[in-house]
């Protein structure tokens, strides 16, 4: 059981190291805005594999706040974390995906017919999904906790840690597939116009399914 | 506090506790300093006798010395690559931070030990094997990274350019992501600690400065060093995966190489953005270890509390906003240096308002001359005269005859070299009782004070005359070149105070660790210092203080306090009646 | 053989410094005194030693500025060159008045106040009237700097070249070329992947524009004629450094920067000056690699009539393709 004031710690512990992972990417952004305003930057659609990336990171934190309300009930949320945990499988693959399609629209990572708008695309999703490897891993402890029973709404500390630190993995991917998706214009009412119309997509995306 | 049976291993190799992984860090920062000064001691050298073999070399690797005996020219880069990056993260980051914000925040807020244990061991550990791995590149065939410590590519991304720049490069960008990750690891705690776990009635208005600076500079590294593994990221990428991120239009040895569309100035925003609240990393410890020196030993508060707080927060703020001074030689558009310029001078006022205040800490002070105070005074010094220098460097249209060249290898040296060094000295000095229950012995330490400040000064300051006289830095020589033949006397002197001033460093090495065995035993408080470390026990516990945690009633700098017949007042000393807080 | 030599003799000199530190430990003892106990006497010598030692210092940074401004580089040799000198007598003058009068205050201080028993030291804790004093003064003070500066970065940054001689200046390791741009002041276009053993600086020769353009190793400039130096590195970053001059630019390979001065003295005239060894010289001043610290190229500075024979012996590079064929 650990005290109030531990709890807190830890919690800003990991707050300001979210804090340290938002510079590193703050560093690799800024550096896409400058390259780009240099010219001889190489503009393409992203594949939709990213947008089905994008969705289900977003519904593995869902299932992830309905856990977090479970364990405020003294249940264990075992599937649900589990669900958390084969999305982001899904997550995974759909990178992988989304890289593979990328290639095939001559898109690279390096060798002769790169460009340094596709190096930065692919930089930065590895980046983010290398920090989402220690995520998945969390979820797993979190899993195995889950089983052995151990939350209850007075002993949460780790499972809000790992939550918190999800939850920030799906709002860094959202805030980078928006900036990839978005930097060829740069315009904030542009990409406004572009999520209303994403929201119509997606719509008919499930209206359809 | 639980009673676990302690083994070697936990007490001494994987500590949980703040002291000891403190000790760790201050003894891999000395040891790392030693090799880092031996390799200066080298290549300085190699300056006064250019081409000469010397039995110093005799210390390196065969291959690099030629058939003459002579060093190898791409051999001396090495030199100075590891000498700076040893020098500016291992000893001056790790070993300054790491040291005493370990062995200091924990004690002097009132806490039984840092935020998380775990991590904090984490975070030497993490240190440990990148220092391996880093000395490790040394022995590699084509050698260590020479492309200078700032590393810039094309040149740290060919192999092709400099043999350094192959393996060596590799070894170096793997130890120094392991180096940030520990950092940070650090830095957290250490806010989170300063934040969270000060004891009953140590508000933020009470901490001593020491702890202000440690806590500013942990929020400057965890800012600033995610940035430099962004840039390292993308180095790596060019040199082993074949991305133009930095490279662009390379013709080498022959070669055209297929990278198009890199721009080599984006590494250096992107380094210089870390590079320049590095140096305040650096710096600020050291001068909120000498606030406490020059206090505790005048016996009187520190002048201007607030102000000092203040000026740390200015300085912090505004090194953010001025790492374009490292580059007004690049092409950039001459607006942007204007901009740079412009927040450059300006740093400059926190920092006189500090020099101002310590100097008037000492205005009829009662000064108490321990080595450390000697260390301290200096440190103040060569503030002074390192940060003056600055003003010109910061100016863009004068760093156009004075970047790159001996002046600023003076200017940089005088400020971290010596400012930051002395203050670590002067916490060395200052905490060694508390941290080994023995006093280092006194008259060893004027001798070591002496012949370094003579020394250092002796290396440094005609170092801003061969800048001015156009020698640029990072010369294997200076015989190719008529324009600076005057110059070999210059060189003599530096080399001589160099050589001599690294020999009396032993002098501080035997005392070091003759103490820590045979040293007199130290009193509870033998500084009469009013801070909370010294309210502890003085064989030292896990979590430090063996009954309750004490209550802190007031600040920290009651020295000759005219309301008291004391000479000093402790923090835990409750208000007399009707006595009003500082 | 010698490195245990030198192992025995660090034993010895440790075990020295041992006894040495026994001996006066056991004195103490004897005299029943606390042997690292800071006391008067010490307070007294060493602050001493802070008034003797830092004034020398202080004399010996005089006498550095005495015997060794000579070994200074002389004044500029260009128009922007000189506004930079002045400026830099300027803010030197300005440190070297706070660094003589703040580090004489500190040694004079530390014996001042050295501490007796009988002293008390005096609580002062702060004083908001004597901040306001020491931060709005150099405030003021920089903003001035700041100004005269910027006011000279400006002038110097933002030359008119109207009338320019444009000359490209290409580096890699470890050698500088010339690109003179011919009658039409026009520079060829240039691609790194043109570059060949012909071909040394990769100039496009599809490109009307160089036929006329000239590759020299030496650099010959018209006094007072504003030139202005287009740089190209094909490797890794080097800097042109020609300090005579105030001018210093990095050479980026994927960029081209530039610089632009007008020389104010020929080399004849810095011959008389300083000595007949004298030479224009560019310098590399950007880490590059084992030969960095030998990366030159020679600058002459003439009259017009010297420079039109000089150039005129220079083949175009049209001449040099007709007598490739």
């Amino acid at each position: 059981m650990l005290s109030i004031k531990e709890n807190r710690a830890k919690t800003q512990l990991l707050w300001i190291g979210i804090g340290s992972i938002c510079m590193f990417f703050a560093g690799l952004t800024s550096a896409v805005i400058v390259r780009r305003a240099e010219g001889n930057w190489l503009e393409f659609s992203l594949p939709n594999w990213f947008l089905f990336s994008t969705i289900t990171i977003i519904i593995s934190s869902m299932f992830l706040i309905i856990a977090s309300n479970l364990i405020k009930n003294n249940k264990q949320p075992t599937s649900y974390i589990t669900t958390t945990f084969l999305l982001s499988i899904a997550f995974v693959y759909f990178q992988f995906k989304g890289w593979q399609e990328l290639t095939l629209q001559g898109v690279y990572l390096t060798g002769e017919g790169s460009n340094v708008a596709g190096s930065f695309l692919y930089v930065l999703t590895l980046a983010h999904l290398i920090h989402l490897v220690g995520g998945i891993i969390a979820l797993i402890f979190a899993i195995y906790f889950s089983l052995k029973k151990i939350y209850s709404k007075d002993n949460m500390l780790s499972f809000k840690l790992i939550s918190t630190y999800w939850h920030f993995l799906g709002v860094l991917w959202l805030f980078l597939y928006l900036f990839l998706k978005y930097k060829q214009e740069g315009s904030i009412s542009f990409v406004f116009n572009n999520i209303l119309s994403q929201k119509n997509y997606i719509c008919n995306l499930i209206f359809t399914v | 506090m639980g009673h676990h049976k302690e083994t070697f291993i936990t007490k001494y190799i994987f500590s949980l506790d703040h002291k000891m992984i403190a000790k760790q860090f201050l003894l891999t920062g000395m040891f790392m300093a030693l090799v880092g000064m031996l390799m200066s001691a080298i290549f300085r050298v190699q300056l006064a006798n250019p081409g000469e073999s010397s039995i110093l070399y005799n210390l390196l690797p065969s291959n690099w010395v030629n058939e003459a005996g002579g060093l190898n020219p791409d051999k001396y880069l090495a030199l100075v690559t590891m000498h700076g990056t040893i020098l500016v993260f291992w000893v001056l980051t790790a070993g300054l931070s790491g040291t005493f914000a370990n062995f200091l925040i924990p004690l002097q807020i009132g806490a039984r030990d840092m935020a998380s244990g775990f991590m904090n061991m984490l975070s030497y550990w993490f240190f440990a094997i990148a220092t391996v791995v880093l000395m490790s590149s040394i022995w590699v065939e084509t050698g260590p990274a020479s492309a200078g410590w700032t590393i810039y590519p094309p040149l740290s991304a060919l192999p092709q350019a400099i043999p350094g720049s192959g393996t060596g490069m590799t070894l170096w960008l793997i130890a120094i992501t392991l180096f940030v990750v520990g950092s940070l690891l650090g830095g957290l705690n250490y806010i989170v600690t300063v934040l969270n776990l000060r004891t009953k009635g140590m508000s933020m208005k009470r901490l001593p400065l020491t702890v202000w600076a440690l806590l500013i500079t942990a929020i400057l590294g965890v800012l600033s060093f995610p940035v430099l593994l962004s840039c390292g990221l993308l180095l790596i990428f060019d040199r082993s995966f074949g991305t133009s991120f930095y490279l662009s239009d390379i013709v080498i040895n022959g070669e055209i190489l297929h990278n198009v569309g890199g721009s080599p100035i984006l590494f250096q925003h992107l380094f210089w953005f870390l590079g320049h609240p590095e140096v305040y990393i650096i710096l600020l410890p050291a001068l909120g270890i000498v606030s406490e020196v020059i206090s505790v030993n005048s016996r009187k508060p520190i002048f201007g509390y607030k102000a000092m707080v203040g000026a740390l927060l200015g300085i912090a703020f505004l090194s953010f906003i001025v790492w374009g001074h490292h580059m007004f030689m690049t092409g950039m558009n001459p607006f942007l240096g204007s901009v740079f310029t412009f927040t450059t001078l300006l740093i400059a006022i926190p920092s006189a308002i500090k020099v101002f205040n310590y100097l008037a800490t000492l205005w009829r002070g009662n000064i108490r001359f321990t080595p450390a105070m000697l260390f301290a005074i200096a440190a103040v010094s060569t503030f002074i005269t390192g940060g003056l220098t600055g003003l010109i460097l910061g100016d863009s249209a004068l760093d156009i005859n004075v970047h790159d060249t001996y002046f600023v290898v003076g200017h940089f040296h005088i400020v971290m070299g010596l400012s930051a060094i002395y203050g670590m000295l002067a916490g060395v000095y200052h905490w060694f009782p508390k941290m080994y229950g023995k006093m280092m012995n006194k008259n060893l330490g004027y001798i070591h004070f002496w012949t370094t400040f003579i020394c250092a000064y002796g290396v440094f300051f005609p170092m801003h005359f061969l800048g001015l006289a156009g020698l640029p830095r990072r010369y294997y020589s200076n015989t190719a070149f008529p324009m600076f033949d005057g110059l070999s006397d210059i060189n003599d002197i530096i080399t001589f105070f160099a050589l001599a001033g690294a020999i009396f460093q032993v002098i501080f090495i035997f005392n070091f660790i003759y103490s820590i065995f045979k040293g007199t035993k130290t009193t509870k408080n033998p500084w009469g210092s009013n801070t909370l470390e010294w309210d502890t026990p003085i064989e030292r516990i896990h979590g430090n203080w063996p009954g309750e945690l004490p209550t802190v009633h007031r600040w920290a700098y009651d020295y000759s306090n005219p309301n008291s017949d004391e000479d000093f007042i402790p923090q835990t000393v409750p208000l007399k009646e009707g006595e009003e807080e500082h | 053989m010698t490195s245990i030599l030198v192992a025995i003799v660090t034993l010895l000199v440790v075990a020295a410094m041992v006894q040495i530190v026994r001996v006066s430990e056991l004195l103490a003892e004897l005299k029943k005194e606390d042997v690292n106990e800071v006391t008067e006497s010490d307070n007294k010598t060493q602050s001493i030693l802070y008034l003797v030692i830092g004034f020398g210092f202080l004399v010996f940074v005089v006498w550095q500025m005495i015997a060794w401004n000579d070994l200074l580089l002389p004044e500029a040799a260009s128009i922007h060159g000189a506004k930079i000198d002045a400026l830099m007598q300027f803010t030197m003058t300005l440190i070297l008045v706070v660094f003589f009068i703040t580090t004489p205050m500190l040694f004079i201080f530390s014996y001042l106040y050295r501490g007796k028993k009988s002293n008390n030291a005096y609580f002062f804790a702060h004083n908001n009237k004597l901040e306001l004093i020491w931060t709005i003064i150099p405030t003021i003070v920089l903003t001035g700097v700041i100004i005269y500066g910027l006011k000279t970065w400006n002038e110097t940054m933002n030359m008119d070249l109207s009338s320019a001689k444009y000359i490209e200046i290409h580096s890699k390791q470890f050698g500088w070329t010339a690109r003179y741009s011919g009658e039409d002041n026009k520079l060829g276009k240039s691609d790194f992947r043109l570059i060949d053993a012909t071909n040394a600086l990769g100039v496009d020769m599809t490109d009307n524009n160089s036929l006329d353009d000239k590759i020299t190793r030496e650099v010959h400039l018209v006094v007072d004629k504003p030139v202005l130096l287009q740089f190209r590195s094909q490797d890794i970053i080097h800097s042109a450094f020609l300090p005579h001059f105030r001018v210093q630019m990095n050479c980026v390979p994927g960029l081209i920067t530039q610089f632009g001065f007008t020389p104010t003295k020929t080399t004849a005239q810095m011959k008389q000056e300083e000595g007949e060894d004298f030479e224009y010289i560019l310098l590399c001043n950007k880490i590059c690699g084992s030969a960095h610290y030998n990366m030159q190229m020679k600058f002459i500075v003439e009259t017009q009539a010297e420079y039109d024979a000089w150039i005129a012996q220079q083949k175009t590079l049209g001449q040099k393709l007709l007598t490739q064929r």
